[in-house]
């Protein structure tokens, strides 16, 4: 009787894809805002690059001499940390307060998938920001990316972000069993904001705070992408970045699942599911 | 064949925080127990009706029928599939309609809406692209198929959630109190539907929760009524009657469900 085949999950997870870019289309001025707020922060960066220069104060930066390129990835990067604490837990609690949670979760879809795909336009609109952000940044601002080596920027971006998802998971995994007030977010996203390189190069920390902002993804992240980007680097150079991202990633998102998993069980067991 | 419903002896605790301490931290504990030994099947293309007060623990019942809560004890099965055990292989023979109508995506049309979980439950495009006219038209949203959901009345929503529980063609399908939000015309069209339709032409098993007493005796073959976490009685309507020694189901309903001094169902005893 049943209708059923086996759908693959990267059709399910397109399926979410299309389903968040058509709602997020619908709010017309929201989808023009995002563009606006990135010619924004690109204005910043160039503004504060300017007057770094004019301070003759630009080799403060390590690669190419140039505060805006250091800076404009400094702050996509940031951009997809934050996208990545925010968007399990947001996409969950969204799903708990208009109840279209217990729809997915009474679906044939696993869990995983759920949550994945319940996230990755938040990670698809990053990415368009990022675009955006080096299109500004080389046609308007002569961001020199001529260089860059794009596969090592591609292989540490794909490990950036799923190294960052491990906490974003542990994050949803907060919003299950206590609603709000997450603590991770907070200290992971501000100490990366001071710590981890993305207005100024780690080496103008304090020895101390240098050696404490090796245990933040976004360090490894920023200093490997900055490196395939604007100095050409590969990842043969790249070991180090590559091995403490891919390290992040390994151990996190496999431990985050588990937490994941345990706290929907907890949750299904103290009936908070669904509540908010 | 197994029965559609199993249900052995199920139990559900929910945690109570007692005392808040400093910082709001608890300080002491204590379960509300909103299920207790609850056992009944229901036969494969019956339709079945919970009844019972609010809190008496219809809504908890299902959801754990529908994986979304886990018991504290017993079991329970779909067509012999272990809920808990089993839960995707339960899944895939279930449909739910929950009680909240707003659980949809709002922004989107009923198609993109019944697209999206058409794919979660492993419908192929081709089967989608046939299955929802079918469903739209069907419930009697053919028309308003292309609007964003966030235009619909109740009734439709409600309409759109039958279409959304009917895509993968369980074989059976969950009602939390269907026609709670619904006009005269909106609940006599829903009873004919579920009857006719439903249990007749396609053979499904329904199982709804309600606490309209003519909903359950015009739809329902057997009931169980639920007070505070226990199945009082089981049967059908008019065996219910009889045991409660009551000349209709509201006087029956009344006696099972007294506040003070609730009789359990001879037939439970």
């Amino acid at each position: 009787m049943s209708a059923s085949v086996r759908v693959s999950s990267a059709r399910k997870l397109w399926a979410f894809v299309r389903r968040d870019f058509h709602t997020e289309a619908s709010y017309r001025l929201s989808f023009v805002m995002q563009l606006v707020q990135v010619a924004f922060l690109a204005l910043l960066a160039y503004f504060m690059a300017q007057f770094l220069r004019q301070k003759g104060l630009e080799a403060v930066t390590p690669f190419a001499q140039d505060y805006f390129s250091f800076v404009i990835l400094g702050l996509a990067f940031y951009d997809y940390q934050s996208t990545a604490h925010n968007t399990f837990a947001h996409s969950l609690l969204e799903g708990q307060m208009t109840g279209t949670l217990e729809t997915l979760l009474v679906s044939q879809t696993s869990l995983e998938t759920v949550v994945l795909g319940s996230s990755l336009y938040g990670f698809v609109s990053t990415t368009m920001r990022l675009v955006g952000y080096l299109l500004f940044g080389v046609l308007l601002f002569g961001m020199p990316l001529a260089g860059a080596n794009w596969g090592a920027a591609l292989v540490l971006l794909v490990l950036s972000v799923a190294a960052f998802s491990a906490f974003g998971v542990i994050s949803a995994c907060f919003v299950l069993l206590f609603k709000k007030g997450d603590p991770l977010s907070w200290v992971l996203l501000g100490a990366s904001g001071v710590l981890g390189g993305v207005l100024y190069p780690v080496s103008a920390l304090p020895s101390w705070l240098e050696k404490l902002a090796q245990l933040l993804p976004l360090t490894h992240s920023l200093e490997g992408v900055r490196r395939a980007l604007l100095a050409g680097e590969g990842l043969g150079e790249l070991q180090r970045e590559a091995f403490f991202l891919l390290l992040f990633a390994g151990v996190g998102l496999p431990l985050a699942l588990v937490a994941f998993r345990w706290s929907v069980r907890r949750a299904k067991m103290t009936g908070t599911l669904s509540q908010y | 064949m197994p029965e559609a419903v199993t249900v052995e002896n199920l139990a559900k605790d929910f945690p109570l925080v007692k005392l808040l301490g400093p910082m709001g931290l608890p300080l002491t504990h204590a379960h509300k127990r909103v299920l207790s030994g609850v056992s009944f099947s229901v036969g494969a293309g019956e339709v079945f009706g919970l009844l019972g007060p609010n809190g008496a623990g219809k809504t908890t019942l299902l959801k754990i029928l529908c994986t979304l809560l886990e018991p504290n004890q017993g079991r329970a099965a779909i067509f012999g599939q272990d809920v808990v055990q089993q839960g995707a292989e339960a899944r895939r023979l279930l449909g739910y309609c929950p009680g909240v109508e707003r659980s949809f995506y709002m922004r989107l049309s009923a198609r993109e809406n019944l697209g999206f979980y058409g794919t979660l439950n492993n419908l192929s495009a081709p089967t989608l692209r046939s299955r929802i006219p079918l469903l739209l038209a069907d419930v009697g949203l053919e028309a308003a198929g292309d609007q964003p959901v966030r235009n619909y009345s109740t009734g439709m929503l409600q309409r759109l959630a039958l279409a959304r529980a009917l895509l993968h063609q369980p074989r059976l399908l969950v009602f939390d109190e269907p026609t709670r939000s619904l006009d005269p015309a909106g609940v006599a069209w829903w009873r004919d539907y579920v009857r006719r339709e439903l249990a007749q032409a396609q053979g499904c098993t329904v199982l709804l929760a309600t606490h309209n007493l003519a909903e359950a005796e015009e739809v329902c073959d057997r009931l169980a009524i639920l007070h505070r976490g226990r199945l009082q009685a089981l049967g059908t309507p008019r065996e219910i009657c009889r045991e409660a020694v009551a000349t209709s189901l509201s006087e029956a309903y009344s006696r099972f469900t007294s506040a003070d001094t609730p009789i359990a169902s001879p037939a439970l005893r």
